[in-house]
C-alpha cells in the first residue's frame, strides 16, 4: 500500500488536486480559496456593522489589535483553539467516513465529566501518573458515548444525525445533573463539582499564561491524525467506506468496523477536548462548560476541507473570531452574537467558493 | 374526587401536548416536503427563529398578528432561498449549508433583537383562543382541548393539506419521484432543481411559520434563542415518522406529551428520581424509537444527494 | 491579501495608540467593567447587572464596559484579566461562576476591586455581594399562604440564586400553613418561555392559585399563562416590573435594585473608602436596593390585614428574629 493515492478508488479530494495540476494552483485552492473566504464573510460583517450604527472599520481594527496585544491575549487565543482543533480534527476523521457526528458537544461534556470523575477521586498519585489518567479517562468516555451512535447506526440503521444531537441534550442533562447532585462539591452551595486534585492538573507551558499542554497535544495529535487519514491503510479504508461503501465491501473492507473506528475517533477527541478544559482550564466541572465548541468545530473541519492539518488553521481562526468578538464587545459595544452570524456566511463562502471540495455520499442502504 | 383529579390531569396534559407540538408540527411537515424531494435541511432551528423574530418584529410594529405570520413566513422564504441557492444550485453539501443557517439565524435575530428592540420590554397581543362549538362542551377534556386559538388548530389542517399535496397531486408524485428517482424526472422533462426548489420553500416557510407561533400565538415575547432546540427536535420526529406527514402531525403529538408530562410530573410532589430524568425522556425516547423501528428502507433514496445532470 | 496585511498593520497601529490612550485615560477616569453569564437584553438576572453598570456610568461618571461570555468558563479568567490589565478601577462578575477566575487573578492586580455577585466570597480584593432573594420570596410565601391554599415555583435552573429564593417562599407560607402545598418545576432554561407558560398553565389547571416565576426572560411565559387564566391567578413579578403585562393578576413586585447598591459601593470604591470586613449582603434591611411594593390594581388584591402581618415579619426578618433559609 506504498502509493495509496493512486489506487483505483481514490479520495475525490486528491483527484481534484491532481486536475489542478501544478503545486501553484494547489496552493491557491488550499490558502487563498479559505482566505477569501473569510474575506467575504468579514465584509459581509462589516455592511450588517455599519447598518447598525457601527464603525467597522473600528471594530475590525480594535478587535484584530487586542486578539494580538501581547503573550497573554495570543496565549488566550491558543487557550480557545486547542478544543476547537481537536473537535474539528476529530471530526476530518467521520466526515472523511460520511458520518455525520453533530454530537461532538456531547461527547466533550462525556469527556469532562469521566475527567472531574478521575481527577477528584485519587490521593498520593503523582502528576506524572495522574494527568494523562484524566486524559485517558475523557478520551474513553467522548469515545463511548460517540459509540453509541455508532452501535446505532450499524445495529438499527438509525440515522447519526438524530442520534448525536439526541446524544447532546442527554449528556447536557446528565451534567446539570451531576454538578447538582452526586459530583456536588461538598464544601460548597454551588452546582459545581469539587477541585480537581493538584496533580490532576495538566502542566502550564508558558506561565504566566494560562497556557497549558493541551495545544502541544492538540498539535501533535492533528499531524497523527493526517497520517493515519492520508498515510495508513486503516485510514484509507475508513475513506474509502465514506466514498463508496460498496467498493469498500468490494475490496474486503469490513464497513461497520470503519464507521466505528471513525465516529470513536472524532469522540475521544471531543473527550479529550472536554477533558483538558477540565485539567487544563477550570479545574472543576461545571453546568456548562462548553459555549458550543462541539458545533463550532464542525465549522472548523468543514473550513478545512476535513484536512487535519488545514484544522489546526482554522481552529486557530475561529478562536481569534471567538477572542476578538469578545473584545468588539468589551471596547466598541458590539453585540458578541454578530461572530456566529460571521461564522456562517464564512461557511457560506467556504462552499460558494468550491473549497469544500470533499462531498460525502451516502451509504445507500 | 381522586379519580376527578387524574381526569383532570390528562385533560390539561393532552392540551398543552398540543400546543406544546404545533411549532414541532409545522417544522416536521414542512421537513417530510424537503426530506421527499431529496433535500437534508438540519437548518429548521435557525430558520425557525427567524420566523420568531420576524413575526414578532413585524406584530410588535405594525399591531396586527396577520402582518407578523405574512413577515415570519417572508423571512422563511428568504433563508429558504438562501439554503436553496448553495445546496440546489451550487450543488453544497446540505448539511454543511444547513449548519450556516442554523449559526446565521441565532447571530442574526440575537443581533437584530439586541439592536432593535432590547428596551422595550412589552409584547404583543397574542392570538386570541377561539372555542370550537359543541367540541369545547365535551365533558373533560372539551375545555382543554377546544378552547385554542387559530395557530393550534390549522396544525390539522396543514397536515391534511399536506397529505393532499404530497399523495393526490401530480406536483406532489413528482416531488416524491424527485427524491427516489431525480434521472426519471428529469428524463421526463421536468426540473429537478425547480421542485427541489419548491419543496425547500415549502420547507422554510411552514418552519418559520412555526416559529411564529412560538411569540405570536404562545408567549407575547421574543426571547433570544426562544426556539429552544425545537428544530432539532423536528428533524427527530421525521425521521421518527417514517417521512410521513400524517405520522409526522402524531410523532410531534407525542412529542408534545414527553415534554408536557415532563413539566407535570415535575410539578408532582414526593418525586423519587432526579427531575433532570424526566427532562432527557423525550431524547432518551426518540433514540429507543429509532430502535424500535428501524430504517425499514423507506428513507427517500436520494436524501442528501446533490443532483448533476450527466 | 494585501488587504487582510493592510488591516494587519493598521491594527497593529491602532493597538499602539490604543494601548497608549489607555494608559493616560487610566489615571484620569474611573472605570467599571461587568462580566455577565448571559444576554444582557434578557429580562432578569442578567439586566440587573447591565442596569446597574448603566447607573454607575450615570450617577458616578464612571467608564463602563461589559462583557458578555454565555456558558464559557475558559473565558472568565482571561476576560477579568482584560479589565484588569487595562486598568478598570472595578470589575463586577455576575454569578457565582466567576468566584474562582476573580480568585486566580486578582492577586496580580491589588489595585482592582473584584466583586462577585450572588457569592460570599471575603478574600483579599475579591469580594461577595449577595442579593438574598429569600427575604422577598419569604414575604411572599407568606402572603399566599395567608390568601390561597397552594402556589408553584417556576425556576430556570438549579442554581442558588434560584434555590434560596423558593426556600425563602416555602419557609415563609410554612409558618402561615404547615400544610401549604408548593410544587415547584425547574425549566432547565432561562430563555424557554414557552415552557414557562405550560408550565405555569398546568399548575393553574391542577388548582394552584399563585404562581410564581423565578427564570429570567422564560419567566415571562408564566405571567402570561397567569394573564391568560383570568383575574382569580395570581402572580408576583420578580426582579423586574412587569405589572403592565398582567394588572389584574400582579400581587406585588419585587424589585432588586442591584444598581443602587452597586452604586453605594462602587462610590465608595471611587472614594477610596472601601474598606468592608466581610461580604456583602443586601436584603430588607436595605430598602433602597430591596423593594416589595403592592399592586393595588389587582383584582384580589392583598387585603390590608395580610399587609399589616407582611409588615411585621418584615420588621421580624430586618431585626433578624426571623431567618428565611438555612445559612
Amino acid at each position: 500500500m506504498a502509493n495509496i493515492e493512486s489506487g483505483p478508488p481514490v479520495a475525490v479530494a486528491a483527484e481534484q488536486f491532481k486536475q489542478g495540476g501544478r503545486l501553484a494552483s494547489r496552493m491557491v485552492a488550499s490558502v487563498a480559496l479559505p482566505a477569501a473566504a473569510v474575506l467575504v464573510a468579514l465584509i459581509c460583517g462589516a455592511v450588517l456593522l455599519a447598518a447598525s450604527g457601527f464603525n467597522p472599520w473600528d471594530v475590525f481594527t480594535v478587535m484584530l489589535a487586542g486578539v494580538f496585544q501581547d503573550m497573554r491575549s495570543i496565549a488566550e487565543v491558543l487557550l480557545k483553539a486547542t478544543p476547537l482543533i481537536l473537535i474539528g480534527v476529530g471530526l476530518c476523521v467521520a466526515f472523511r467516513c460520511s458520518i455525520w457526528n453533530i454530537g461532538a458537544e456531547g461527547q466533550l461534556y462525556a469527556g469532562a465529566v469521566a475527567a472531574t470523575a478521575v481527577g477528584v477521586a485519587f490521593d498520593g498519585l503523582t502528576a506524572w501518573v495522574y494527568v494523562p489518567l484524566v486524559i485517558v479517562a475523557g478520551a474513553l468516555a467522548g469515545a463511548a458515548w460517540a459509540a453509541i451512535a455508532g452501535l446505532l447506526k450499524i445495529y438499527f440503521r438509525a440515522s447519526e444525525i438524530v442520534t448525536t444531537i439526541m446524544l447532546n441534550y442527554i449528556a447536557i442533562i446528565s451534567t446539570s445533573y451531576l454538578v447538582t447532585g452526586p459530583l456536588r462539591d461538598a464544601a460548597a452551595a454551588y452546582p459545581q463539582s469539587a477541585r480537581l486534585v493538584k496533580e490532576a492538573w495538566m502542566p502550564r507551558i508558558l506561565p504566566p499564561t494560562r497556557l497549558h499542554v493541551g495545544i502541544l497535544i492538540a498539535l501533535m495529535l492533528a499531524v497523527a491524525v493526517y497520517v493515519f487519514l492520508f498515510r495508513s491503510s486503516k485510514g484509507f479504508a475508513v475513506r474509502v467506506v465514506g466514498i463508496s461503501p460498496h467498493a469498500a465491501r468490494y475490496a474486503g473492507m469490513s464497513v461497520s468496523r470503519n464507521i466505528m473506528l471513525a465516529i470513536c475517533i472524532s469522540g475521544a477527541m471531543a473527550g479529550l477536548a472536554g477533558a483538558f478544559e477540565i485539567a487544563g482550564v477550570t479545574r472543576r466541572l461545571y453546568q456548562n462548560i462548553s459555549p458550543g465548541y462541539g458545533f463550532e468545530g464542525i465549522a472548523v473541519a468543514l473550513l478545512a476541507n476535513n484536512n487535519p492539518i488545514g484544522a489546526i488553521f482554522s481552529g486557530v481562526l475561529f478562536a481569534v473570531l471567538r477572542s476578538g468578538s469578545e473584545l468588539m464587545q468589551i471596547t466598541a459595544q458590539v453585540p458578541q452574537v454578530l461572530v456566529s452570524v460571521i461564522q456562517g456566511i464564512v461557511i457560506l463562502s467556504v462552499v460558494g467558493f468550491g473549497v469544500y471540495r470533499y462531498r460525502a455520499v451516502r451509504p445507500s442502504e | 374526587m381522586e379519580d376527578l383529579a387524574t381526569l383532570g390531569f390528562i385533560a390539561t396534559t393532552l392540551g398543552a401536548t398540543w400546543r406544546l407540538a404545533t411549532p414541532l408540527i409545522f417544522a416536521a411537515i414542512g421537513e417530510v416536503f424537503s426530506e421527499r424531494a431529496g433535500v437534508l435541511n438540519i437548518g429548521l432551528e435557525g430558520v425557525m427563529l427567524m420566523g420568531a423574530f420576524f413575526g414578532f418584529a413585524a406584530a410588535f410594529t405594525s399591531g396586527s398578528i396577520m402582518l407578523g405570520l405574512l413577515a415570519a413566513i417572508a423571512a422563511g422564504l428568504a433563508m429558504g432561498l438562501l439554503f436553496a441557492v448553495f445546496t440546489i444550485t451550487v450543488k453544497a453539501d446540505q448539511i454543511v449549508v444547513g449548519a450556516a443557517i442554523n449559526l446565521i439565524g441565532l447571530g442574526l435575530t440575537a443581533f437584530l433583537f439586541r439592536t432593535y428592540f432590547v428596551s422595550t420590554g412589552k409584547g404583543v397581543e397574542i392570538a386570541r383562543p377561539i372555542a370550537v362549538p359543541w367540541l369545547v362542551d365535551l365533558p373533560l377534556v372539551g375545555e382543554a382541548l377546544f378552547r385554542q386559538n387559530a395557530l393550534v388548530y390549522s396544525t390539522v389542517l396543514v397536515a391534511l393539506l399536506a397529505v393532499f399535496v404530497l399523495y393526490k397531486t401530480s406536483f406532489g408524485l413528482t416531488l416524491r419521484a424527485v427524491g427516489e428517482h431525480p434521472k426519471a424526472v428529469d428524463v421526463a422533462g421536468r426540473s429537478v432543481a425547480l421542485y427541489r426548489y419548491g419543496a425547500v420553500l415549502i420547507c422554510c416557510s411552514l418552519t418559520a411559520f412555526g416559529g411564529a407561533f412560538l411569540t405570536l400565538g404562545h408567549s407575547n415575547q421574543f426571547v433570544e434563542g426562544i426556539t429552544s432546540g425545537r428544530g432539532f427536535i423536528a428533524l427527530a420526529v421525521v425521521v421518527f415518522a417514517r417521512w410521513s406527514p400524517t405520522g409526522a402531525f402524531f410523532v410531534a403529538l407525542l412529542f408534545g406529551l414527553f415534554y408536557s408530562l415532563q413539566l407535570q410530573l415535575q410539578a408532582q410532589p414526593g418525586l423519587l428520581v432526579p427531575y433532570q430524568l424526566f427532562q432527557a425522556l423525550p431524547y432518551i425516547m426518540t433514540i429507543l424509537a429509532l430502535m424500535l423501528v428501524r430504517n425499514k428502507g423507506d428513507t427517500p433514496a436520494m436524501l442528501g444527494v446533490p443532483f448533476r445532470k450527466s | 491579501m494585501t488587504i487582510t496585511r493592510r488591516t494587519c498593520i493598521a491594527g497593529m497601529a491602532a493597538m499602539a495608540t490604543s494601548l497608549a490612550a489607555g494608559r493616560a485615560s487610566a489615571q484620569a477616569a474611573f472605570k467599571m467593567g461587568l462580566l455577565v453569564p448571559g444576554s444582557v437584553a434578557e429580562e432578569g438576572w442578567n439586566r440587573i447587572a447591565y442596569d446597574a453598570l448603566k447607573r454607575v456610568e450615570k450617577e458616578l461618571g464612571a467608564e463602563v464596559s461589559y462583557v458578555e461570555l454565555h456558558d464559557n468558563p475558559t473565558a472568565f479568567e482571561g476576560a477579568f484579566r482584560n479589565y484588569a490589565s487595562q486598568g478598570y478601577d472595578v470589575v463586577l462578575g455576575h454569578g457565582f461562576q466567576f468566584q474562582d477566575a476573580a480568585l486566580n487573578v486578582a492577586p496580580e492586580f491589588p489595585d482592582t476591586v473584584f466583586l462577585i455577585s450572588s457569592s460570599y466570597i471575603y478574600e483579599g480584593n475579591v469580594i461577595g455581594l449577595n442579593t438574598d432573594s429569600s427575604e422577598p420570596f419569604y414575604l411572599m410565601g407568606v402572603i399566599a399562604a395567608k390568601t390561597g391554599k397552594s402556589a408553584g415555583l417556576i425556576g430556570g435552573m438549579e442554581i442558588p440564586p434560584i434555590k434560596q429564593s423558593f426556600e425563602g417562599f416555602i419557609n415563609g407560607a410554612k409558618s402561615v400553613d404547615p400544610n401549604f402545598e408548593v410544587p415547584q418545576v425547574y425549566l432547565n432554561s432561562f430563555t424557554d418561555a414557552t415552557a414557562g407558560k405550560e408550565a405555569a398553565l398546568s399548575m393553574i389547571a391542577r388548582g394552584v392559585g399563585i404562581v410564581v416565576p423565578n427564570a429570567n426572560a422564560a419567566g415571562l411565559g408564566v405571567i402570561q399563562a397567569a394573564r391568560e387564566s383570568g383575574p382569580k391567578v395570581r402572580t408576583f413579578s420578580v426582579y423586574s416590573d412587569y405589572t403592565e403585562i398582567a394588572p389584574q393578576n400582579i400581587l406585588g413586585t419585587y424589585l432588586a435594585d442591584y444598581g443602587q447598591g452597586i452604586v453605594r459601593i462602587v462610590s465608595e470604591v471611587k472614594g477610596g473608602n472601601f474598606k468592608p470586613e466581610s461580604n456583602i449582603v443586601f436584603g430588607l434591611k436595605d430598602p433602597d436596593v430591596m423593594k416589595f411594593s403592592y399592586n393595588d390594581g389587582a383584582t384580589d388584591a392583598v387585603p390590608a390585614d395580610v399587609r399589616s402581618y407582611v409588615d411585621e415579619i418584615k420588621t421580624k426578618i430586618v431585626a433578624g428574629e426571623i431567618v428565611t433559609r438555612q445559612k
